[in-house]
């Protein structure tokens, strides 16, 4: 047992080392990953789940509806399975049919509702959705391994378990759009709810409910096939299955547009390791459960693949990583003398920065008690901190930017590499994008996403005023506006700002995609360019219908061989 | 058609960008219209007058000097939303002096907004008239409209802003959904459009990542 209030004797982390976009794309899901906050809510509360209908045909088009309900409200994901020809089966914003597409229903819906999502949630960003609706998304197959599937399972045989791996998931959602999108409920409407109090709770409950469709529908279209001799997929080979997401640059701005909320996200996560390394000594059943996880995460790390050169070079470095740390856990003492803090201390030295944020979810894994709390504090009420304080100080505003933007002070804005790119908003599209600012005439519809630069040219100016309120400053430079709210912000919230230059020449965009999606809880992160990402989702976790007597909150890891899984 | 919030909020944010304002304005611009429209108010409407009106004005006519205790635009018509956010960064100012006089203003519901803000940042309750308008906003934000035959009018010869004490004339209900009326959608979906790089060949190629292929 370990004390229920730990003093904490060791800080969190400098703002200065953890965000770093270098660090933050290689950020791993952890104990506070929103799935894993809403399966252990799910199974706490007993949340019991239907399948409410399941209409579809031989061509696999028709209707599903799944419904979740909780103590005090029901939740149905609706789904619309396509019968897609391949030529249309695209991922990108490009497309205009999907496999199947999908939301999620604030209630139970009757068959108006039906009549009138079918009308639109099939044309995704082309439909209009209402209140009653909380989420919008989509989602393609795996040919490969969707045909693989349907056929061994139609001819009475499971399909092969290295082609299961190998792809990790049948079908891959493309967009989940939340919060008002498309005339869906804003998050304001469900904010207050306690299932939905947790960041992305809504769209992680439609991403698991798909998972569960998908996984009803191939078993469906393999009896379909071969009525007599169709087999289900075994049960615990079902569960290799998750779901996957391809994710471009619609994510990437998130984390700049949402300071106040990433900066609570990562100060919850940078607590728990504070409280982990703060320990004073740990029990033996602490201990090995670590060191069962370590394993894990070892196989884990095998199991990821992804042909992107910089992600394979990444990989490499983890899995030895993994490996030192495996060797290193051979001798070392866990128990006693603040062991996590030892740990910690020696795998600064020892590990790639893979690795070390890997081993700081994994310290997480046995602390639930020290950790799972932190999920109510990983919300933010933004519009408290959208109001300027004119009453500032100049002195005092270009005191917060020499300290928190210290970085970009230094940067020499310009040299051409150091601005080369420009985030903007493609007329087709409707979607964020990124070129090049020297050869492509986008610099005029350029988006405020480049925090450095825009609080070097605040703190140019501010040099060459007197001292006073902002207020006065702001009405001569409206430009600086903008900057002057995130410095406010940013002095309020440690974690709040990137401390990297987010337009160089060098910049990764899937960098921030991962840190994004290790909050979602996302797994095998395989790039395939600079700018988007595929990922699996819900891989290992047990189905709705299993929740109450399976594993709801250390699925993420494969299991070893032996136990029960 | 039923609009959610964040939709007016990114219409509108939009729109001001597209129209010339700066991206910490355009902000303000956003927040400021969501909040008339929760509250039942024109502020899409409004929105859409004062873009078309200011299009292709420069900031320094339409912003405020103070002369005599009085902010005045050089241009003779002061932007609400430049007022309004300078009302907000004033508020300090505002609780000490008790009170902000306006010269003439183009849409002054536009000014309402920043008059919550002001109310919430200083703790106290503030009063907002021009001619045909009287608004009172507690120190939560939720505004009483006393008089409101006016809540359209596209200029105002003068508003006044200032710390009162009185009572608030019933506080209206924040709205989760509203309605924009085509016409201002139209407008200020056109404002918004010039926010947008028109693509090409090359953009389209990279823009996104060409990268490796989609399917599996």
């Amino acid at each position: 047992m370990h004390q229920p209030d730990p003093r904490r004797t060791i800080a969190p982390r400098d703002p200065k080392l953890v965000m770093r976009l270098e660090r933050m794309g290689s950020f791993h899901q952890s104990r506070l990953s929103f799935m894993r906050i809403l399966l252990r809510r799910l199974k706490a509360q007993n949340w019991t789940f239907e399948q409410v209908k399941f209409d579809i045909n031989q061509r696999g088009v028709g209707t599903a509806i799944y419904a979740a309900h909780g103590p005090e409200r029901s939740y149905s994901l609706v789904a619309f399975a396509n019968d897609l020809p391949p030529e249309k089966r695209s991922d990108r914003v490009i497309a205009t049919e999907w496999d199947a597409t999908f939301t999620l229903f604030d209630g139970i819906p009757d068959e108006e509702d039906i009549d009138r999502l079918s009308r639109n949630v099939p044309r995704q960003e082309a439909g209009r959705v209402s209140e009653r609706e909380l989420s919008l998304s989509r989602a393609n197959r795996s040919v490969r391994l969707w045909d693989h599937v349907v056929e061994a399972l139609s001819q009475g045989r499971q399909p092969d378990r290295e082609k299961v791996e190998e792809v990790g998931y049948l079908m891959r959602t493309t967009a989940v759009y939340g919060s008002g999108k498309f005339g869906a409920a804003d998050r304001e409407q469900s904010a207050h709810r306690p299932e939905c109090q947790g960041p992305f709770q809504i769209e992680m409950l439609s991403v698991y409910l798909t998972r569960a469709f998908v996984m009803d529908l191939v078993e469906h279209m393999a009896r379909q096939r071969a009525p007599q001799t169709a087999v289900p997929l075994d049960p615990a080979l079902r569960r290799r299955f998750g779901i996957g997401n391809s994710t471009g640059l619609g994510m990437a701005p998130f984390l700049l547009n949402h300071p106040a909320l990433i900066s609570n996200w990562i100060s919850a996560r940078e607590e728990a390791l504070a409280r982990i390394r703060s320990l004073p000594a740990a029990s033996k059943d602490d201990a090995q459960a670590f060191r069962d996880f370590a394993a894990r995460a070892e196989l884990h790390s095998d199991y990821w693949s992804s042909e992107h050169p910089v992600q394979v070079a990444k990989l490499s470095r983890l899995r030895a990583d993994m490996k030192a740390l495996r060797t290193h856990l051979e001798t070392a003492d866990l128990t006693g003398d603040h062991p996590w803090n030892r740990l910690w201390l020696w795998a600064e030295g020892a590990l790639s920065v893979e690795g070390q944020e890997q081993l700081t979810s994994l310290l997480m894994e046995p602390y639930g008690d020290l950790v799972d709390g932190l999920s109510d504090c990983m919300s933010a009420d933004e519009a408290r901190f959208f109001r300027i304080d004119g009453s500032m100080p100049i002195s005092r505003l270009k005191a917060l930017i020499a300290q928190i933007y210290d970085w970009a002070l230094a940067i020499d804005w310009d040299d051409p590499a150091a601005q080369a790119r420009v985030w903007y908003v493609s007329e087709e599209k409707l979607e964020p994008r990124m070129g090049e600012r020297f050869e492509e005439p986008i610099e005029p519809y350029e988006q405020p996403l480049c925090p450095g630069r825009d609080a070097a040219r605040l703190y140019a100016d501010l040099e060459q005023s007197e001292d006073g309120p902002v207020a006065a400053f702001l009405l001569r430079h409206p430009d600086h506006r903008h900057m002057v709210r995130r410095a406010q912000i940013a002095a309020s919230h440690p974690y709040a700002e990137i401390r990297d230059n987010t337009i160089s020449a060098t910049v990764m965009p899937i960098d921030l995609l991962r840190a994004k999606l290790s909050f979602f809880g996302a797994c095998h992160f395989d790039p395939r360019s600079d700018r988007w990402v595929r990922i699996n989702m819900f891989q290992h976790a047990p189905f709705p219908h299993e929740l109450a007597s399976g594993n709801a909150d250390d699925w993420t890891y494969p299991y070893l061989a032996g136990a029960p899984g | 058609m039923s609009w959610s919030l964040n939709e007016v909020e990114g219409l509108a944010r939009k729109a001001a960008r597209g129209a010339g304002f700066s991206w910490g304005l355009a902000e303000e611009a956003g927040i400021a219209t969501r909040w008339l429209m929760a509250m039942g108010l024109p502020g899409a409407t409004a929105l859409a007058g004062l873009l078309t009106r200011n299009d292709g004005v420069t900031y320094t006519s339409i912003c405020p000097v103070d002369t005599d205790g009085r902010w005045r635009a050089r241009g003779g018509t002061l932007c609400p939303l430049i007022c309004g956010a300078a009302i907000c960064d004033h508020a300090a100012r505002l609780a000490e002096d008790k009170r902000i006089e306006l010269g003439e203003t183009a849409f002054p519901l536009l000014v309402l907004p920043f008059a919550a803000g002001a109310a919430q940042l200083t703790g106290k309750q503030i009063e907002i008239t021009w001619p045909g308008c009287a608004a009172t906003i507690g120190p939560d934000g939720k505004p009483g409209l006393s008089e409101t035959t006016s809540v359209e009018t596209a200029l105002t010869a003068w508003a006044s802003i200032r710390v009162t004490t009185g009572g608030n004339a019933g506080p209206r209900r924040a709205a989760s959904r509203c309605e924009i009326p085509a016409a201002a959608a139209k407008t200020l979906a056109g404002f918004a459009h010039r926010t947008y790089a028109p693509d090409t060949p090359e953009s389209r190629l990279s823009g996104a990542g060409a990268g490796l292929s989609d399917n599996d």
